[in-house]
């Protein structure tokens, strides 16, 4: 029984960290631009099919072409940040939502136009691999992507906290008219945060293929958990984004082990409306950094 | 257009009408939807109706490819000898993987055309739709769908091949293949494709003799099927009984693999028996096992036929792809029978067919005569592995081409 719990945890653990990345993104772009980005399912898969690619074309390790796909989805978000989010900011949140929206369906609509709805796999040497302990095992390939996403997250805190831009980040996150007034410039900024936010949707792409199939409509199965861990974790709080996705991946797993395969997500949102109902700003309790 | 205008073109002065039949061929070469006029017998015209595209596309085309190949072969046979050795001209229409495409594309396909038969539409949510189309319309209509619903209260529709019911037999003897003993766990994705199936294999088990010790629907389209394996593993099951669709599958082999778990999977049918699954899944797929209503190492014919398909596509010919160029030659048989076009003798010919050699026999047990209902009463699945990239034929003993392969 407690082997059962102990694996039930690794598993929840292990997915929730994919869950961070994706939920990281959208925080860091409505904490510092103050929109929801609607679209960084859409760019997991893209992320995705980055990596496949490479790994059929070329031969290069998905985990590996993450140093790719990143700069890749780096350039696209502060290319779209530039011509595009900065034209409705300002505006009310109605053009907001249509823009992300829209660029959701149009991404998703020309993956299936021109990469077809097929499943692709890339198959790796760890793949199918796992670490035995006892009566419980480790993907190797979940595991790695796990260590990757905790290393990158706190590369973000690292950034977010000692670097000048980091500092104007967050500045502008806080207080955007003081932190105009004190020489920041926003839209700089903003195209950093959504290069950032986009770079981490990447990341979680090259990490996933190595043990999920890439498929257009990939991107649905990641935002939905993404957005309960960012509402549930504190709108615009990396940190609490990332317990928060750690918490419901455990959680779900939990729920599929003891409640029902049909009903894990039953058990996320019990504890999204639990906590809002208790702290309804989030489990940060409406900090944000 | 196309009926009405020919009638009204025949009354017409001779040059105006030769025109008009040179306009309409070149038409024809446009759109390929206008049966060409021969020099010899008028073609018999047999509709399709298939997702060529769609999320099912890629079955689809290659579903079409064979309903291509079918209709060659019988034409280099000598087409029709009955009608005067009238060619077979297949039309096609897309129904989109969608069901009202399907509606309007069925309807479509059978006013505009002057169609003696039709067959269609792989999945059987598609072909009930265009079975009741078919039906009004009095025309006959051929599928390898396995829905026992298609047999209900039906005179028009025609199934050579194993029903739903009789896969779920089939699932639960070969999991005996395993071991004296079974235990079975069941989990299935909470759709009415996955209920209604698990729900079939849940009710015959005791008469099988199969434990089913875990029956479990899951969400579709989840993100990690570690949760799911961990309950099978806790279940003490042997064998695996999944009622997915793809993308599910694959994350669900994965896992039984990192696991460790030394489990007999059994697929099902449809989307575990096409070529793409293997691709997909690659060298895990191995010894993963399914049932089909056809499959291509089932006689000398089905080789030779599989062969061919190969050469021009690339892939062994598949369960659906397969049974259509048997159903295609049904259709030439009934056509030769009837020595009418008319749509109507063509359905009471399908009623008296008893084929036992040829292509319109390959079917599992080599025989093929339809009950009252449409059945076809020696129908029956055969169970089928996975081994070295290829589907073989495991079971029932009479029909296995292959030993089974342990895992």
């Amino acid at each position: 029984m407690l082997e059962i719990v102990a694996q039930a945890v690794i598993n929840g653990l292990l997915i929730g960290g994919i869950y961070a990345l994706v939920s990281i993104g959208v925080t860091l772009i409505f904490g510092v631009i103050k929109i929801v980005n609607f679209a960084q399912g859409e760019f997991v898969m893209i992320g995705m099919y980055i990596s496949f690619f490479l790994a059929t074309q070329f031969g290069i390790d998905p985990i590996v072409s993450l140093i790719v796909s990143m700069p890749v989805l780096f350039v696209v978000g502060v290319l779209i940040q530039h011509f595009l989010i900065r034209r409705v900011l300002g505006l009310n949140d109605l053009p907001q939502i249509f823009l992300t929206f829209a660029l959701s369906l149009l991404i998703l609509n020309l993956a299936l136009m021109l990469l077809t709805a097929n499943y692709r796999t890339v198959h790796t040497w760890y793949s199918d691999e796992a670490l035995h302990l006892g009566g419980l095992y480790i993907p190797v390939a979940k595991l790695i992507a796990f260590v990757l996403a905790m290393v990158l997250s706190g590369l973000l805190w690292v950034f977010l906290h000692t670097t000048d831009l980091g500092k104007a980040m967050r500045a502008a996150a806080q207080k955007p008219e003081v932190a105009m007034l004190m020489g920041i410039n926003p839209n700089r900024v903003f195209c950093v945060a959504l290069g950032i936010a986009l770079a981490l949707a990447g990341a979680a792409g090259s990490l996933l293929m190595p043990f999920y199939p890439a498929y257009p409509m990939v991107g649905q199965v990641f935002v939905l958990m993404a957005f309960v861990a960012v509402v549930l974790g504190t709108l615009g709080n990396v940190v609490g984004a990332l317990i928060a996705s750690l918490m419901m991946g455990v959680a779900e797993s939990l729920g599929i082990q003891f409640v029902g395969a049909d009903s894990g997500l039953i058990v996320v949102f019990m504890m999204l409306l639990l906590t809002l109902a208790v702290r309804p700003s989030g489990l940060a309790g409406g900090r944000v950094r | 257009m196309k009926r009405s205008q020919r009638q009204t073109t025949l009354k017409r002065h001779s040059r105006r009408k030769f025109l008009k039949a040179a306009g309409s061929a070149m038409a024809a070469g446009a759109f390929g939807a206008y049966p060409l006029r021969g020099w010899a017998a008028d073609p018999v015209n047999i509709g399709g109706l298939y997702p060529v595209t769609g999320s099912m596309a890629q079955i689809g085309v290659g579903i079409v490819a064979a309903a291509k190949l079918a209709v060659e072969m019988v034409n280099e046979a000598g087409g029709i000898k009955s009608l005067g050795g009238a060619k077979m001209n297949l039309i096609i229409s897309d129904i989109q993987s969608d069901t009202t495409v399907t509606r309007t594309e069925t309807d479509r396909l059978i006013s505009s055309n002057k169609l003696s038969a039709i067959h269609g539409c792989f999945a059987s949510a598609f072909t009930l739709i265009a079975s009741e189309v078919a039906e009004r319309a009095k025309m006959p209509l051929l599928t390898g769908s396995s829905s026992d619903q298609l047999n209900k209260g039906r005179s028009y529709t025609f199934t050579p091949f194993a029903r739903a019911s009789q896969f779920a037999k089939a699932q639960l003897q070969m999991s005996k293949l395993v071991g004296d003993s079974p235990k079975v766990a069941v989990i299935f994705e909470n759709t009415a494709f996955g209920t209604s199936t698990s729900n079939g294999l849940k009710e015959l088990a005791p008469g099988e003799g199969v434990e089913i010790v875990m029956f479990e629907p899951y969400s579709a389209g989840f993100a990690d099927a570690g949760p799911l394996i961990n309950k099978v593993k806790a279940s003490g099951a042997n064998a695996l009984f999944s009622v997915s669709y793809l993308n599910d599958l694959i994350l669900i082999v994965r896992t039984v693999k990192q696991v460790g778990l030394n489990i007999a999977i059994n697929g099902g049918s449809g989307g575990f028996v096409i070529p793409d699954f293997y691709k997909n899944v690659g060298k895990l797929a191995e010894g993963l096992q399914g049932v089909a209503h056809w499959n291509h190492d089932m006689d000398a014919n089905a080789q030779k036929v599989n062969v061919e398909y190969k050469k021009r596509t690339g892939d062994f010919l598949f369960e659906y792809a397969g049974g259509l160029v048997a159903q295609t030659f049904m259709i030439a048989d009934a056509l030769e029978r009837a020595g009418s076009a008319d749509p109507q003798k063509v359905r009471d010919a399908l009623t008296t067919l008893d084929v036992s050699s040829g292509y319109a026999a390959m079917a599992p047990g080599g025989k093929v005569k339809f009950g009252p209902d449409g059945k076809n009463i020696y129908g029956y699945p055969v169970g089928v592995q996975w081994q070295n990239g290829d589907l073989a034929s495991v079971f029932p003993k009479a029909d296995a081409r292959a030993p089974l392969m342990k895992t």
